[in-house]
């Protein structure tokens, strides 16, 4: 089988990936993983996922006021065997028929979930492990300190082999680095000096893929409502 | 999807025909990865001419990108040629117009042009 239904790394799913890349040295989620970038960057890599497990495709047909739409299609409900992955098929499957924007939309108050059941499998394969620390001897914390660190070590040299060394993204490739860099986790091993200077090859190489397209628009879209309704809070 | 070659001067040029989706994807990417090889030990460039490519969805994009990238990783030049309407603006949407990694012309020949060797 050719890497276009299957994982390129069967190992590790987008999802996963975009969960280790959200923690920290110390073990702690990174404060960008509660902004809504993330929760919809997760969503997304796991509409994405299934489109490269041959669960779902996408097209581009014209929406009702004839704009141009990224449209999802369930091809195989056969589960994956990955549980946030296969709730969002499930979802998907019995769903209407939606853009990649309105399921990113719809799915987005399941992030959270979606998450931990990433961070789940994560630590169920050995990667991470769950800590529970306390914040100021008081408050529970939990954090994920990775085992050996080989898995994100990987991710991100892929991420910086691809950025820094000019070659072309596999498909999982460039949406990792979409959807990590709306999402902020990039911050998390490259400067701002240097992010700034990666800023046009990001754009470039950065998903190149209709559904996470789609999903970036979603997430530009929730990020400006929750800018305009700061904005009229704070009037 | 059935996909035709054409030997030309320094350049083979495969005529993507039909729609390029999820069930044709991988039977499509296997071919394409012949005739890079068969591109990088002829010393020729491709040319994926997409006038009779009538659909593409996101599991075909994923099959340019693919073949870019091993074309680019084996040497050979690849330019994609006369994409239909409705294909140019899945390539405008998903940003393949946009970037240098595909190279997309308005004609087979320019194509041709842009990458014979």
């Amino acid at each position: 089988m050719s890497d276009v239904s299957a994982p390129e790394r069967p190992g590790i799913s987008l999802v996963e990936e975009l969960c280790l890349l959200a923690i920290e040295d110390d073990g702690s989620v990174a404060s960008t993983a509660g902004e809504p970038a993330f929760g919809m960057g997760v969503v997304g890599a796991c509409l994405v996922e299934l489109c490269i497990r041959g669960r779902l495709d996408a097209d581009v047909r014209a929406g009702e006021d004839g704009t141009p739409e990224t449209m999802l299609i369930p091809i195989a409900s056969t589960p994956t065997g990955e549980p946030a992955l296969d709730s969002v098929l499930a979802e998907v499957s019995a769903g209407p028929e939606r853009s990649a924007v309105e399921w990113t939309r719809q799915l987005f108050p399941r992030a959270g979930d979606l998450v931990r059941m990433a961070l789940e499998r994560l630590q169920s394969r050995g990667i991470i492990e769950a800590k529970e620390a306390r914040f100021l001897w008081v408050m529970k914390s939990r954090r994920y300190p990775v085992i050996e660190g080989r898995e994100l070590q990987e991710a991100k040299l892929r991420i910086t082999d691809v950025l820094l060394g000019g070659g072309i993204p596999s498909p999982h490739d460039s949406v990792l680095i979409g959807l990590a860099s709306i999402s902020g986790l990039l911050r998390g091993f490259l400067s701002s000096q240097e992010l700034r200077r990666l800023e046009d090859r990001i754009a470039e190489v950065g998903s190149l893929d209709l559904v996470a397209r789609g999903v970036e628009e979603a997430i530009e879209e929730e990020v400006a409502l929750r800018a305009r309704a700061m904005m009229i809070a704070g009037m | 999807m059935e996909i035709r070659t054409e030997a030309r001067a320094g350049v083979t040029v495969a005529t993507l025909d039909g729609r390029l989706d999820f069930e044709a994807a991988d039977a499509a990417q296997a071919r394409l990865r012949e005739l890079v090889a068969a591109a990088a030990s002829g010393g020729t460039g491709l040319v994926l001419d997409g006038g009779s490519l009538a659909y593409v969805s996101s599991a075909g994009l994923r099959v340019f990108l693919t073949i870019a990238k091993e074309a680019k990783a084996a040497g050979v030049p690849v330019a994609v040629g006369a994409l239909q309407p409705a294909v140019k603006q899945v390539f405008d949407i998903s940003g393949f117009s946009q970037t240098k990694i595909i190279d997309v012309h308005a004609t087979v020949d320019d194509a041709a042009k842009a990458v014979a060797r």
